[in-house]
């Protein structure tokens, strides 16, 4: 039993009991919460330091399961992969939970609250810890639960519970990969430990399978081809991936604290880290790796374009993430793992902190999320806002196209693809920086102030402009930045190294930063375009409609309504399974199966009441009031006919005819008598044995 | 204390009878209900001891005990438990005292007669569980349908006449066959009802073929089985809750009980004939009970649709024909019996505040009714199988059974994994979240004591097998491994058999 258990024990705990105390606590949910929260911290960095001693340690709990070949173990794999997450989830955890120990005050569902923030941190500790696959997906889906829960948070608003409803679904569906893949696994290894999977992965590369062993069909699969794809199909669900993203935005229902904990350390992350944890696998699967890499630039793109034109800040935050997570997609999907999972990490903090901030300008302003409406409270952290868009837009391009893994577009196959996604990897960057320039200067620059309503009275909001001179300091800031995370990159790459598949560079050159660093420039200088685009169209923004172009407001309106995922899905999926659903219980079941089998009752009701009439009044009855009827007439007859004169005047004559034939007897020879009496034997004998033979 | 130990299964069959006889005492309508409590709690209590002194890694019946009934035709009182019945007797044992609770307030009047209907049932199918003479198997299948009829006409909604007689006439037709081919066994086994006779004798693949067909039928019927199960939803829904917890939780089970004890061991060869039709229909059921569950309006229909769908997963892995779809067959229909029967119940407190059934006259009542929202939640994702409650367990091993034969099963079962979210979370989003839609459902109650004692032991089960199903598993492993290993061997030399045919 190691140290390390407590790591999600802890939010559990606080979770466990948060949930058993309800009002009990008053509204001191937090006082519990915060501490769980922070020893979990302190032990991921004691766990994350001795990783970096000492190797990557496995904890072994419990049998979960013994059935036959099927062992599963409750058993946890910390290695750098790990390590690296638990310090960022228990830290950004920990932040919320400080963070909404102030935010939810008042909320009626405080101490609920804090017990799904616990069970959602702890979910997400135990998915990144997981060292076999059917724990991870069970705190996959409890990770699904928690954001349900957190999304129905305020249970009354109607959206809010849809969007909870829905992210679940959408969840669920995607998840049906997953749990294949999860299936195919096992068929395929026999086992679902990660890393001997992992392990055994390349030796069972030509191994195939009947997938559709039916009515004696034929289908032969290389599982180690399609197990990625599969699941990858999960990882959509999870990181909101096309077409799979439709929950994400409406998650913004959920309290501002939420959406942190959402986007930046669980849920969304979880499917890189699936991609990162099963790398090795994935690199056996060049159609699987090409897939991501499409889906994850299809994602990061489209949501880029679409996060540009949202007005309403969150929504534009949350087309942000799934932008970001389709470059960590795509990231993985050219086999820049690393460069992902970095990525990630700054993301992850960096997108807490946006929202923290947004959270807070939010609060004072009380109402919608419509950016126009909106200007910031002096408290906000202006320029660390400035920085952290900044970092946020310029990281993607910095770590994709950072030196290491220049050398990967050549030595992979995607070397003629390699264009592809440079555009689309630059073009994220340049729509990344418009979207993130445009609604800062929108908070704190634009337009005139109206007293916000805060928790401290009124606040006025004083316009302030963005200088140029502004710009020099804040680039100046970005290059230092840039030159600290090539360091730490250097380091980095170094660190997670043994964590991931044999490095798809033939050795990790530490010259990276010397080798390379013009490559920085070119990103940058996107990026920095992206903003000058900001800041040009928001001076012009007044009259700018009317003179666009048609094809220009097509695909403006296209993008504002965020490609009409929605309403396809609404059209095309949940009404016509809902009306499938109600043909097949009225039409089907109830005028099909149900009548079938009253349909028998009627006809044996139809049948008896037959036998009733026909066969037993008409037939059987009659025959009996005949027999009857018959009878007492023979009875009249008899007595009208035979009556006793007559009887009597008869009798002696009967007496005659008797002695007459008593005389023929007589006269009949004895001889033939005995033939008759011999043949009637016969018979009856005959008869005897034949029913004997019958029967 | 040997009388007790060494007749452990008498006694739980006479537990029940003993507590009718003293109702027969009873003046007061509390004291009827004390009884009665305790008479299903000193039950359960005995079950746990047997629990307890079960002998784990064993494969064969435990506790065995056998009496002369009718010597003329060989029928014997013969009972005993294995790994598979154990359970289902504990979950037996587990629901009566809920089912008591439930009906506390709820049944007023004609309580003796109510009370008593619960203890018959109870114990007629404690024998149908243990039961290892055929002839006595057949008497207490018939004897469970009796109080269950009544139930429904007598205490039941308004539709209820309707629903009983169609209950009692669809599972009158299912034991007639049933009879027809025990009597086949008889006459086809040496005339004998003894099960672990008949067992070890090989039939005729035309015998088992009609002998199969004839007790198949009467399964599918209880269990129910698309096409056989339009008895179910109107039976679940005009029983009152107590009806419906002993129905969904512990009836349907016999049908797969019967599967298990009577159907593979006997008549493996006909098994593996039928076995990919039965699948198949199988995972229709799953998908179509899914869908029509999501139509419903109707609380207790969607629990009971939802049944007709969790029931395909028990005959999914039960003709997996491998260790892990059987025990997952059997981890299923023990966790159904517990998350149907706990959301009948919290179904039925809903009904007993308002008597209305309709999802539409619900909604908001997380706001007046924390309690009760928060248990209807956890067995709703229980229901769905969410990973983490006790229905995952089950699930999965059954799609890992079913994995050996068809890969395209498994993902038609999980799409029906996928309809039972939605029409769960649906009927939760109706139910318990948003805005109330009637007046009368802004002003509810929460849950009290009692009906807190009702379901929490439910709620406790439901977690606890979800994150350590070791000891169910390793109560059924033995008795399931040899199971397996029989009907492995008789298809083996099944195969055998037909390769030296076709050789010849």
């Amino acid at each position: 039993m190691s140290i390390f258990v407590l790591i999600p024990l802890c939010p559990l705990i606080a979770a466990v009991v948060l949930a058993l105390g309800g009002r009990r606590w008053g509204d001191e949910g937090h006082r519990i919460g915060i501490p769980a929260m922070g020893l979990s911290f302190v032990l991921s960095l004691y766990a994350f330091f001795e990783v970096v001693t000492s190797g990557p340690i496995s904890v072994s709990l419990y049998r979960l399961i013994h059935v036959d070949s099927l062992v599963v173990d409750l058993n946890f794999y910390i290695d750098q992969l790990t390590v690296l997450l638990l310090v960022l989830v228990t830290g950004v955890s920990l932040v919320v939970h400080v963070f909404s120990s102030r935010y939810m005050i008042g909320d009626p569902r405080y101490n609920r609250f804090f017990a799904v923030i616990a069970l959602f941190t702890f979910s997400m500790l135990m998915l990144v810890m997981s060292g076999n696959l059917l724990m991870l997906y069970v705190f996959w889906e409890v990770m699904g639960l928690c954001s349900y829960l957190l999304i129905s948070h305020s249970a009354q608003r109607k959206p809010a519970i849809q969007a909870a409803t829905k992210a679940f679904i959408v969840n669920a569906i995607a998840d049906v990969g997953f749990g294949f893949g999860i299936i195919l696994t096992f068929a395929t290894f026999g086992t679902l430990d990660i890393q001997t999977i992992l392990a055994q992965a390349e030796g069972l590369q030509d191994h195939t399978i009947n997938l559709f062993g039916w009515f004696g069909m034929e289908y032969q699969i290389y599982p180690i081809a399609i197990i990625p794809l599969l699941l990858f199909v999960g990882a959509m669900g999870k990181s909101a991936q096309l077409p799979f993203h439709i929950w994400l935005p409406y998650a913004m229902e959920a309290p501002t604290p939420v959406s942190a904990l959402i986007h930046a350390a669980t849920m969304v992350n979880a499917g890189p880290f699936l991609l990162i944890r099963m790398s090795p696998l994935l690199m056996l699967s060049p159609e699987a790796m090409t897939c991501i890499a499409i889906v994850g630039g299809a994602t990061a793109l489209f949501a880029a374009m679409v996060s540009m034109v949202q007005s309403d800040i969150k929504k534009n935050l949350a087309y942000s993430t799934i932008s970001q997570i389709g470059f960590m997609i795509m990231s993985c999907g050219i086999g820049a793992f690393a460069a992902a999972l970095f990525h990630l990490l700054a993301h992850g903090f960096l997108k807490a902190f946006l929202f923290m901030s947004t959270g807070s300008a939010l609060q004072a302003v009380h109402a919608n999320h419509h950016v126009a409406n909106h200007y910031s409270s002096h408290s906000t952290p202006k320029t660390t806002l400035y920085v952290g868009a900044l970092v946020l837009a310029c990281l993607p391009p910095f770590v994709i196209f950072s030196g290491p893994y220049e050398g990967l577009w050549n030595a992979n196959e995607f070397g003629s693809a390699k264009i592809v996604f440079w555009l689309i990897g630059l073009a994220t960057v340049f729509f990344t920086a418009i979207y993130l320039f445009r609604g800062i200067l929108f908070i704190f620059q634009h337009g005139p102030t109206i007293p916000a309503v805060g928790k401290a009275g009124t606040v006025t909001i004083q316009p302030q402009l963005l200088s140029p001179t502004h710009v020099i300091p804040l680039a100046l800031v970005g290059g230092v930045m840039a030159y600290l995370l090539m360091v730490i990159w250097t380091w980095f790459v170094e660190f997670l190294s043994p964590a991931l598949p044999v490095s798809p560079l033939p050795d990790v050159e530490v010259t990276a930063l010397t080798a390379s660093s013009w490559w920085i420039l070119l990103p940058l200088g996107v990026a920095v375009g992206g903003w000058a685009y900001a800041m040009a169209s928001q001076t012009t923004k007044s009259h700018m409609h009317s003179k666009e172009a048609d094809w220009k407001k097509a695909l403006y309106v296209f993008f504002l309504h965020k490609g009409y995922f929605d309403e396809w899905y609404e059209v095309y999926v949940v009404q016509p399974t809902l009306r499938f659903a109600n043909w097949l219980w009225r039409t089907v079941d109830i005028r099909g199966f149900d009548r079938m089998v009253h349909a028998i009752a009627s006809t044996t009701l139809a049948l008896a009441s037959w036998l009733w009439r026909v066969i037993d009044i008409k037939g059987i009855d009659r025959v009996i009031v005949g027999v009857g009827a018959s009878s007492v007439g023979l009875g009249q007859w008899m007595w009208r006919v035979m009556d006793i004169r007559w009887l009597g005047s008869n009798l002696c004559q009967i007496f005659k005819g008797v002695d007459a034939a008593g005389q023929v007897i007589q006269e009949t020879e004895s001889r033939t008598i005995q033939h008759h009496l011999l043949v009637m034997v016969f018979w009856l004998v005959s008869a005897i044995g034949l029913l004997y033979v019958l029967v | 204390m040997t009388i007790f130990t060494e007749h452990m299964i008498s006694w739980m069959v006479v537990i029940p009878f003993l507590g009718i006889a003293l109702l027969a005492f009873a003046r007061d309508q509390e004291w009827m209900r004390r009884i009665t409590f305790a008479c299903t709690m000193v039950e359960f209590g005995v079950a746990l001891i047997l629990w307890q002194r079960f002998e784990l890694g064993t494969q064969g019946m435990q506790f065995v005990e056998r009496m002369e009934w009718m010597p003329t035709f060989n029928i014997q009182y013969a009972v005993g438990v294995d790994g598979i019945s154990i359970l289902l007797v504990v979950l037996t044992t587990l629901l009566c005292p809920l089912c008591v609770l439930c009906s506390w307030q709820a049944v007023t009047t004609r309580v003796r007669a109510f009370l008593s209907l619960i203890l018959l049932v109870e114990g007629a199918m404690i024998v149908v569980f243990t039961a290892l003479d055929l002839f006595l198997f057949f008497m207490l299948w018939e004897l469970t349908m009796i109080p269950m009829y009544f139930m429904i006409i007598l205490w039941g909604g308004p539709n209820r006449i309707a629903a009983g007689i169609k209950f009692v006439l669809y599972s009158l037709a299912g034991s007639l066959l049933m009879l027809v081919g025990i009597l086949g066994l008889y006459l086809e086994g040496g005339h004998t009802f003894d099960l672990m006779v008949l067992s070890e004798q090989t039939y005729s693949s035309n015998t088992q073929f009609w002998l199969f067909l004839a007790l198949f039928l009467a399964f599918a019927i209880k269990m129910p089985m698309v096409p056989f199960h339009t008895w179910l939803p109107d039976a679940h829904s005009e029983a009152p809750t107590a009806g419906s917890v002993i129905l969904a939780g512990v009836l349907l089970k016999m049908g797969g009980y019967g599967f298990l004890r009577f159907c593979l061991p006997l008549f493996p060869e006909a098994s593996a004939t039928f076995a990919p039709f039965i699948l198949w229909l199988s995972v229709f059921a799953i998908v179509y009970g899914g869908y029509l569950a999501l139509a419903q309006t109707d609380l207790k229909k969607l629990v009971a649709y939802s049944s007709v769908s969790h029931m395909g997963f028990v005959t999914l892995g039960v003709f997996a024909f491998n260790s892990q779809g059987v025990q997952g067959a059997i981890l299923q229909m023990f966790n159904h019996g517990i998350t149907t029967a706990a959301l009948f119940l919290v179904i039925g407190q809903l009904y007993d505040r308002t008597h209305s059934r309709a999802i539409g006259d619900y909604g908001g009542l997380h706001k007046t009714m924390p309690r009760f929202v928060a248990l209807f939640f956890l067995f709703s994702v229980a229901a769905f199988g969410l990973p983490g409650t006790c229905n995952f367990i089950g699930e999965f091993l059954v799609l890992v059974g079913i994995s050996d034969t068809s890969f395209a099963m498994v993902l038609l079962s999980m799409g029906g994994i996928v309809l039972a979210a939605a029409y769960m979370l649906w009927m939760l989003q109706r139910v318990a979240l948003g805005e109330p839609n009637t007046k009368a459902a802004a002003l509810l109650p929460d849950l009290s004591r009692r009906e807190l004692a009702t379901v929490i032991p439910l709620a406790i089960m439901v977690l606890w097998i979800g994150v350590y199903p070791g000891p169910l598993m390793e109560m059924m492993d033995a008795s399931v491994s040899h199971l397996v290993q029989q009907i492995e061997t008789s298809q083996a030399n099944l195969a055998n058999l037909q390769s030296s045919a076709s050789l010849n």
